[in-house]
């Protein structure tokens, strides 16, 4: 049985545009359990990335209540969603979103360091996840606008796990990145889902899904269906046609 | 279009800079109204009244046959105007105490062609009991109305009360600092004054109009007064007065020119402020519009239309504030007029101005053409392709200051620091402006405090003696033992003869004072040098002794009367006192020109400054016979000098609020800017766990280092350079080199609070960062 690590409750967000009421999610009820690598999709316009930052305290929904651990965080205060988000989340963008006026380390320390007094540690936790995901020494001092856009987003996602969050939460990833950079930058979620970190991906692009093993569909901000992938071996044949036959039940 | 586009998206900041235009051209256009005009009021006035270049006031008794003809055998004198009057030295009540002063009384029936006479304001019929018509500055500064009771007290204690009928004003005589208040009586009214005064307050007014200004004619009739033995040097120097027309309009016209100078030169620091503003602002509107100066380039708007956009947007909010700002700088000038009408006597009316309002809006709206221009130069340079990527270009980081995995400190104050170094530009643009309002600030604080606090080195301006009670002995009193008497009384501390005599130095009049000791003298005019300590030394004017050619060291002639002998320059002194005319001997040296010379005039000093008024009371009542004059000088100082304190109390306070407001108004801009500019890093940073107060620290700490820079530097140039300013500006009060008290303490005490401002309104502005969810920033 897997632990609920965060789940919501009649979910809804409504945008005001010009007197004009659009109701983006909608008396949403979802679960997204502990290790899980959960991929939200659906239509442009959907409510995914809505869904993502209501999920992850980034934005605060119209109605209805967000359990994360237990805890409801839709009666937080702006700072304490903040405090909540350093402790709990990390963020891995589309467009990557590094400072662009400071070098790699520092992108990351400056998230570490949020949480984490020990600078010494901070560092080497840091050096050691850049390692890991392929940026080796001679990037750490660069700025994100001398890197690629593969190596931005590897350099994103250390940054997104400095904190060893509970959840990582990630936008379509792959979404500014060619096909290679892509891969790399799954890869490196893949994997650290493998290591337990749960992960939250937003994103319409069906290799992207692959790597998840809860998918779940969005369509007019109600959840329209769930697919579990989890019973299949990562790369499997089957596990392929499963997803593609989800998708195609759900009008993608 | 592009231009009012613009302005409408950014109302705050477009607001921030018209509301700095707009205090910058009152100011300047309130300065260069006080500047240009009250000096020319002045002149027109005169010209109006046909003012003679000078007077001449003499005891009647003395005006004989030998007198008038020297003045009419001098060929200088052109024209002369003769007029009998009353006059000396008279006790007035002002404002609750009273005052003393010299008044003269002329007959308002009288025809008068030189030198007239006219009514400011409304004034009634001279009927009903002794009715007079006084000067301006008894309503304006003594709170005088029509038809209030002034009661005048003449040394002999007679006292004469008339009935105020109107306020007048004339060009000699209508001010406290001037020397005589002139009050004309109808005919029957000045008769019975003379009644009551009898034949020894006669005096013979002569106006005259000479071919150059020189007190050589008064010098030569004192002389053929003394060499014929109908007045003593003292006395012709207490009998004989004379003061030309420069003099007069130096002196009812140099606190406002001094005070418009101090005007001006604030308005330029503003000024400077904003054109520095402007030029970060260009920079900022062109990084933030890349996107759009590389649509608009792509299809086909040219560099110079872009541009254009650019300048029209800040000319514009310039112009218009600038326009409202002279208007309201007409609304000031009833209040300045007041303000100096206190010290001058003049009452200044002020019409709209085209030349002067001109040559403010022209001259802001020139500088800021100019600045605007050249900041958007930039704009050439931009290639289309390179603009829409957003300018990609132009930002490259090349060095990462404050590494956080080696640097120590707090996360928000680190981050602060970094974004401050790598913003290099802004940085120093804020300290620079910081300087100049940190200068004024202290400059202010300086102003406020020796006006308002401790007025003593203040009090040195006029260069005259700081005791507490002055007293003149009448000839033929036993003054040694008077003296002796005095020094023993309760509460003195110290008694010192300092008497003034008439005489020149090639040909030039000069006022030579003399002192037993000047180690004793306690307001040191001797700027350069030192005071004569042996009979053959003297100490003179700087001024004086420029005009001369002579350097200390050099020898001078100095003549009183018949005799004349070389003396050694041994100081220059500085002082407003006789047009800055004065030399300083000792007895000794005073005795080698006049060896009949007598010491009549004492200074007294007490040990309680407070006591100076019953001091003098009791000085009255013990040993009034011996003396022809006792003055409470302490008094008689507050009053003269109290339109002066007040003035650049109120000056001082001005320059410090409306700085306040232009630092308020420069970090509301900067930091703003800097929020917009930031908006995705700080968006990110939210995003990411940092809390509105980590940000909010972190923007205000990255400002908090330039403005105390800022403010170290203008504070360390206020305490440095104000007297050096002061002395710049008082130099036309013949002060070489001014010596204000400067309270390194009250002057670190602004800075701190400048900077506390800084960081209070840093933190109010960044506090927009609150509004703005994290998701808010990113998906802008």
């Amino acid at each position: 049985m897997k632990n609920i690590i965060l789940s919501t409750q009649k979910l809804c967000k409504t945008f005001s545009n010009g007197g004009l009421q659009q109701h983006v999610l909608e008396n949403l009820d979802i679960e997204i359990y502990d290790g899980d690598f959960t991929v939200i999709m659906g239509a442009s316009g959907a409510g995914k990335s809505t869904l993502l930052y209501a999920l992850s305290g980034m934005d605060k929904p119209t109605l209805g209540s967000i359990l994360f651990d237990g805890k409801d965080i839709t009666s937080f205060s702006n700072d304490r969603l903040a405090v909540f988000r350093r402790q709990n989340c990390g963020f891995v963008f589309q467009q990557m979103f590094l400072i662009d006026n400071m070098s790699v380390m520092d992108n990351i320390l400056a998230a570490g360091l949020l949480v984490s007094g020990d600078r010494k540690a901070i560092t080497v936790r840091a050096k050691e996840l850049l390692l890991k995901v392929g940026l080796e020494e001679n990037i750490w001092g660069k700025f994100p606008s001398q890197l690629s856009g593969g190596e931005t987003q590897r350099a994103a996602i250390v940054r997104a796990l400095i904190n060893r969050p509970k959840v990582v939460f990630a936008d379509e990833p792959t979404g500014a990145l060619n096909s290679a950079a892509g891969k790399a930058a799954l890869d490196v979620l893949t994997e650290v889902n493998g290591e337990g970190q749960s992960v939250v991906m937003v994103t319409h692009d069906l290799k992207s899904a692959r790597r998840g093993n809860r998918i779940l569909y969005i369509r007019d901000g109600v959840i329209n269906g769930a697919c579990d992938l989890s019973t299949y071996v990562s790369g499997d044949r089957e596990r392929h046609e499963k997803l593609r036959s989800f998708l195609v039940e759900m009008g993608w | 279009m592009l231009a009012f586009a613009n302005v409408r998206k950014e109302k705050g900041h477009t607001v921030s800079l018209f509301l700095m235009f707009l205090v910058a051209a009152l100011v300047l256009n309130a300065g260069l109204l006080v500047l240009l005009n009250f000096g020319s009021y002045f002149e027109t006035m005169a010209k109006e009244l046909n003012a003679s270049d000078t007077y001449l006031l003499l005891p009647t008794k003395l005006y004989n046959e030998d007198v008038k003809q020297l003045i009419a055998e001098n060929s200088v004198v052109r024209r002369t105007q003769v007029e009998n009057c009353v006059g000396g030295n008279v006790k007035i009540p002002y404002n609750g105490d009273q005052r003393d002063t010299s008044m003269l009384f002329s007959n308002a029936d009288g025809k008068r062609d030189l030198s007239r006479w006219k009514f400011v304001g409304k004034h009634l019929a001279p009927e009903g009991d002794m009715p007079a018509y006084v000067p301006y500055v008894l309503n304006i500064d003594g709170g005088y109305r029509l038809n209030d009771r002034l009661t005048v007290t003449f040394s002999d204690k007679t006292e004469i009360t008339f009935t105020i009928k109107g306020f007048t004003d004339d060009t000699f005589f209508s001010s406290f600092d001037t020397g005589y208040l002139n009050v004309y009586l109808p005919q029957r009214t000045l008769e019975a004054v003379r009644q009551k005064l009898g034949s020894s307050e006669d005096r013979t007014l002569i106006f005259a109009n000479v071919t150059k200004q020189e007190n050589n004619l008064t010098s030569s009739i004192k002389e053929m007064l003394q060499n014929k033995h109908l007045i003593s040097a003292t006395d012709a120097d207490n009998a004989i007065s004379s003061i030309g027309l420069p003099l007069i309009r130096m002196s009812r016209t140099l606190m406002a020119g001094v005070m418009a100078s101090m005007m001006v030169a604030f308005a330029a620091i503003i000024v400077i402020v904003c054109l520095a503003v402007i030029r970060f602002r260009v920079a900022t509107s062109i990084d933030d519009d890349m996107l759009k100066i590389g649509s608009l380039k792509a299809v086909g708007y040219t560099s110079r239309q872009i541009m254009a956009s650019i300048v029209l947007q800040f000319t514009s909010v310039a112009v218009l504030g600038s326009i409202v700002g002279i208007l309201l700088s007409y609304l000031t000038t009833p209040a300045l007029s007041d303000v100096f009408a206190h010290q001058s006597g003049l009452l200044w009316e002020q019409g709209f101005d085209p030349v002067v309002s001109g040559i403010t809006l022209c001259s802001i709206l020139a500088i800021v053409l100019l600045v605007s221009v050249l900041s958007a130069r930039r704009i050439r340079r931009l290639n289309p392709i390179v603009a829409l990527r957003g300018g990609i270009v132009t930002h490259s980081f090349k060095k990462n200051h404050l590494p956080l995995q080696k640097s120590k400190g707090r996360l928000s104050f680190l981050l602060g620091m970094k974004s401050m170094l790598q913003n290099k530009k802004v940085s120093v643009m804020v300290a620079v402006i910081l300087v100049f309002i940190s200068f004024a600030s202290a400059f202010s604080v300086v102003l406020f405090y020796n006006s308002t606090v401790d007025t003593s080195k203040f009090a040195q301006v006029p260069g005259i003696e700081q005791s507490d009670a002055e007293a003149y002995f009448n000839p033929g009193s036993d003054n040694a033992k008077v003296v002796d008497s005095i020094k023993k009384m309760a509460g003195v501390r110290k008694v010192l003869y300092n008497d003034r005599l008439t005489g020149s130095v090639q040909n030039m009049a000069i006022y030579l004072y003399s002192m037993d000791d000047y180690s004793r003298k306690e307001t040191n005019t001797v700027y350069d040098g030192r005071y004569p300590r042996h009979d053959n030394e003297v100490a003179m004017s700087g001024v004086v002794a420029k005009s001369i050619n002579k350097k200390i060291g050099d020898t001078v002639t100095l003549k009183i009367g018949p005799r004349q002998a070389d003396f050694l320059i041994t100081g220059f002194t500085q002082g407003i006192t006789m047009g800055g005319s004065t030399g300083f001997l000792t007895h000794e040296g005073m005795l080698r020109l006049n060896p009949d010379f007598q010491q009549q005039a004492l200074e007294i000093y007490l040990n309680d400054k407070s006591q100076s008024a019953s001091f003098v009371k009791t000085l009255e009542r013990e040993y009034g016979k011996s003396f022809l004059i006792v003055m409470d000088v302490d008094k008689a100082f507050a009053q003269s000098m109290g339109a002066y304190t007040s003035v650049i109390s109120e000056v001082g306070a001005v320059i410090f609020f409306v700085t306040i407001l232009v630092v308020v108004l420069v970090l509301y801009f900067v930091v703003n800017s800097s929020i917009t500019r930031q908006k995705r890093t700080l968006g990110i940073q939210k995003a990411i766990g940092y809390t509105t107060f980590q940000l909010m620290n972190q923007v205000s700490v990255s400002f908090l280092v330039p403005v105390a820079v800022g403010v170290l530097l203008g504070c360390v140039l206020g305490i440095t350079q104000t007297n050096n300013v002061m002395s710049v500006g008082e130099s036309a009060m013949y002060i070489a080199k001014a010596d204000y008290i400067i309270t390194p303490g009250w002057i670190a005490l602004c800075g701190v609070a400048i900077l506390a401002l800084s960081y209070v309104i840093s933190l109010l502005v960044t506090y927009r960062i609150r509004k703005i969810s994290a998701y808010a920033l990113i998906s802008e």
